[in-house]
């Protein structure tokens, strides 16, 4: 994991208050002194725990796109009802693109940020990766869940050009399904 | 010389030239002549086009060293024969600049050699770091001029029309410092001035490329070049021409590049068949963008659900080039990213309403492309069948892959030349169960013989004869210029004119009804992998020596229409005009 400046620093802070004065040391020959263990070992549970969090903020992102596609349905299903064509159609572009971020884990500011832990070295599914289940860098969303929510994205997209309830409803039915074996497991 | 040295005044020339050259009669080929479809001759040096293209360290210490530079057939001082753009780089040793390469504009004369005009029209790069070059007419005086990207400052060389240019780059705001790679000039709000697209690769400076070292492990064989991933990208930009001068509008016209992709080609088409033009971004190792034109010259980025951001596997591909035409003859525009080795390029069928579908394995597209690692393309009829085949410049980034040929071959590679099986009219129709696509590189002629690493690549008939040339850069060696000598059907060039002026207005979309065929090609300016094809329409018309309509669709949205058009001849339609 690449340390920020700010990070680099409160990790140092750390290491200086562990740090036993030269007295300390040499009452205790060549083993590694008990506070710096200590220390390290708080330190593991925020590398640990940054994990846990990273999923967990991931798969807030995922519900947060899975709730603005709901909502965007809603409005297509009511504009429809109205025989509001535009306001279909942008509704259903929305949904598209929701359901699309659900596949591609957020959208592109997210897929920056995603890029910079790269860079620095950080792969949630390091294991996974190598096992071709997860693309570079993702942290729930599968390859296959990714296919899935793709073929969905796509599917609906097209329905934006002349919207119909009930192939919009046989689409989301897809994208329930997807969510259900794929994300919501994982939660 | 006013009619005279326009491109439409030499279509007599290109009749004579065309049937000087043998070219096969329309009731058939001859045998000999057919195994003859393809057949290109690297005549650069012969011409006069020799300098080599520098690309600095031997050992392409960092990607800088390996990235290229493009290419450019334009007529800047529009007699009528196409002109010579090339970019150019810098050498290194080590840490060191050894020598600042420079650009070449290479000036057509009439007996089809060509002259080193660079010096007299002052467009010799400015001691930049090269990349790229589009072509276009921003400044509305009907004279094209040309930007270059670079790793710097870029250059607008505004033209001045008496054989010499002026770098107004700096006065206009174009300058952009970074890692500029590919750029398109089109007009995205409607506005009759041609706004610029930048696309950009990573972020870094020139201390980060002389003091690189290649660090990363290839398969644990070899040391090469680190990146992109670990490196940071560096944010595409969209400059909105405001008469004659620039304004950054990337943010403010929905193009803010969040995710950072590290972008090497940009082509700008109507993808979505609405009359505006949208923006495709090729990025290497991150999902492709597509920006969608709303209108006003307000864009939203769909590439996820248009189904163009991945290939069919969802998985983000190393995308260097691109190229867009029908390349199965239904009336949508189709497009063709250029990948990494070891991967397919990947060939999107444009399905409507601006969605793709990856077809790159049942077109037989991917399979062929899959080892080397490619960069220019260009959709083109180079047999004047009637259908568009695909050239695709290859070469690898480390040559320390030399050492271990039998993992995936060699740092100079062949390019490819992909023959389009729609239309054959002297042949077996192709049975349904064959690819759309075969290669016919190897009976392409010595010019598809040489291995380089090739870069970048722009189409065009810098000989008027009707048959479509190439013209190709690669890595520390000279251009080679690719003529086409194959036993070519028949064929009409459109030039477009503005009204008042011979500038070609991007963006205009040109259709001939020929043989029962309808034909589409749209003009743009910024192209394939930092290159610029020749502005003028081509059509192969196969058999057919009269076409039965040609229509330009304008900018503007008005059109243009001429009926029962005689083949073999280059043809200029001006706006307003019949």
């Amino acid at each position: 994991m690449k340390l920020t400046k700010r990070g680099s620093g409160a990790l140092l802070a750390v290491i200086l208050v562990a740090a036993p004065g030269p007295a300390s040391a040499q009452s205790r020959g060549a083993a590694t002194p008990p506070e710096m263990v200590s220390a390290y070992d708080a330190l593991a549970d925020v590398i640990l725990g940054s994990r846990k969090a990273e999923k967990k903020l991931v798969l807030s992102l995922l519900a947060a796109s899975y709730g603005h596609a709901q909502s965007e349905l809603a409005r297509a299903r009511q504009s429809l009802k109205a025989a509001d064509a535009a306001g279909a159609r942008g509704a259903v572009e929305n949904l598209a693109a929701a359901v699309g971020q659900i596949g591609t884990e957020g959208d592109n500011a997210v897929a920056g940020v995603r890029k910079r832990l790269l860079e620095g070295g950080h792969h949630a599914n390091a294991e996974g990766e190598a096992q071709g289940v997860y693309d570079e860098g993702y942290v729930v969303v599968t390859k296959a869940a990714k296919g899935a929510f793709l073929d969905a994205s796509k599917a609906i997209a097209m329905l934006a050009r002349d919207p119909k309830a009930e192939a919009l409803d046989n689409e989301w039915k897809k994208v329930e399904a997807a969510w259900a074996k794929h994300i919501a497991s994982a939660r | 010389m006013g009619e005279a040295h326009r491109l439409g005044a030499v279509a007599g020339l290109g009749l004579v030239l065309a049937l000087g050259a043998g070219l096969a009669p329309p009731a058939g080929l001859a045998s000999a002549e057919a195994q003859r479809r393809f057949h290109f001759v690297d005549v650069a040096a012969k011409l006069g086009i020799s300098r080599p293209l520098l690309s600095g360290r031997p050992g392409k210490d960092h990607l800088l060293d390996s990235a290229g530079a493009g290419a450019a057939f334009l007529d800047y001082d529009q007699d009528g024969r196409l002109d010579v753009y090339l970019v150019n780089g810098w050498r290194l040793d080590g840490t060191k600049v050894v020598e600042r390469g420079r650009n070449g504009l290479y000036r057509q004369r009439p007996d089809g050699s060509f002259e080193d005009v660079t010096d007299a029209a002052g467009v010799g790069g400015e001691g930049e770091w090269g990349a790229g070059v589009a072509v276009a007419d921003y400044d509305n005086d009907g004279r094209p001029d040309l930007f270059v990207t670079n790793f710097g400052r870029n250059l607008l060389y505004r033209n001045l029309g008496v054989g010499r240019f002026e770098n107004v780059a700096a006065r206009v705001g174009v300058e952009a410092p970074g890692w500029n790679t590919s750029a398109s000039f089109f007009d995205a709000d409607g506005d009759g001035w041609l706004d610029l697209y930048v696309a950009r690769y990573i972020d870094c400076s020139l201390e980060d490329v002389l003091q690189a070292k290649p660090t990363l492990s290839w398969r644990g064989l070899e040391q090469v070049a680190v990146g992109p991933f670990g490196l940071k990208g560096a944010p595409d930009r969209f400059f909105r021409n405001v008469e004659g001068r620039f304004v950054d509008a990337t943010d403010e016209a929905g193009m803010k590049d969040l995710a950072l992709g590290f972008g090497f080609a940009v082509r700008a088409a109507d993808f979505d068949d609405d009359g505006d033009l949208d923006v495709y971004v090729a990025n290497d190792s991150d999902p492709n963008y597509l920006y969608r034109n709303d209108g006003g010259g307000r864009f939203k980025e769909v590439a996820v659900p248009a189904s163009c951001a991945f290939d069919a596997n969802g998985a983000a591909q190393a995308s260097m080039g691109i190229a867009t035409g029908d390349a199965d003859g239904d009336g949508i525009l189709d497009l063709f990213t250029t990948n990494f080795s070891e991967d397919f390029s990947t060939l999107y069928k444009g399905a409507g309403g601006g969605f793709f579908e990856d077809v790159s394995r049942e077109t037989g597209v991917g399979p062929i492309t899959y080892r080397p690692l490619s960069w220019g393309t260009a959709f083109a009829d180079f047999d004047n069948d009637g259908d568009l085949d695909l050239a695709v410049a290859n070469g690898h980034i480390y040559p320390q892959i030399d050492r271990h040929p039998e993992v995936i071959g060699t740092y100079r590679q062949r390019n490819l030349l992909l023959e389009n099986r729609s239309i054959r009219d002297d042949a077996t129709p192709r049975a349904p169960a064959e690819a759309l696509f075969r290669d016919a590189t190897a009976e392409a002629g010595p010019g598809f013989g040489s291995e380089r690493a090739h870069r970048g690549l722009a189409v065009g008939d810098f000989d008027n004869d009707g048959r479509l040339d190439l013209l190709i850069t690669s890595l520390d060696e000279p251009p080679e210029l690719l003529r086409n000598d194959g036993a070519a059907g028949s064929w009409l060039t459109i030039v477009c004119e503005a009204p008042g002026g011979t500038a070609i207005p991007i963006g205009t979309k040109v259709t001939v009804t020929a043989g029962g065929r309808k034909l589409s090609r749209d003009i743009s300016a910024g192209d394939s992998y930092a290159s610029n094809h020749d502005p003028r329409a081509h059509f192969g018309l196969g058999r057919a020596e009269v076409a039965d309509e040609v229509q330009v669709r304008w900018p503007d949205g008005t059109r243009t229409v001429r009926k029962s058009v005689r083949a073999r001849q280059i043809l200029t339609i001006r706006k307003g005009e019949g």
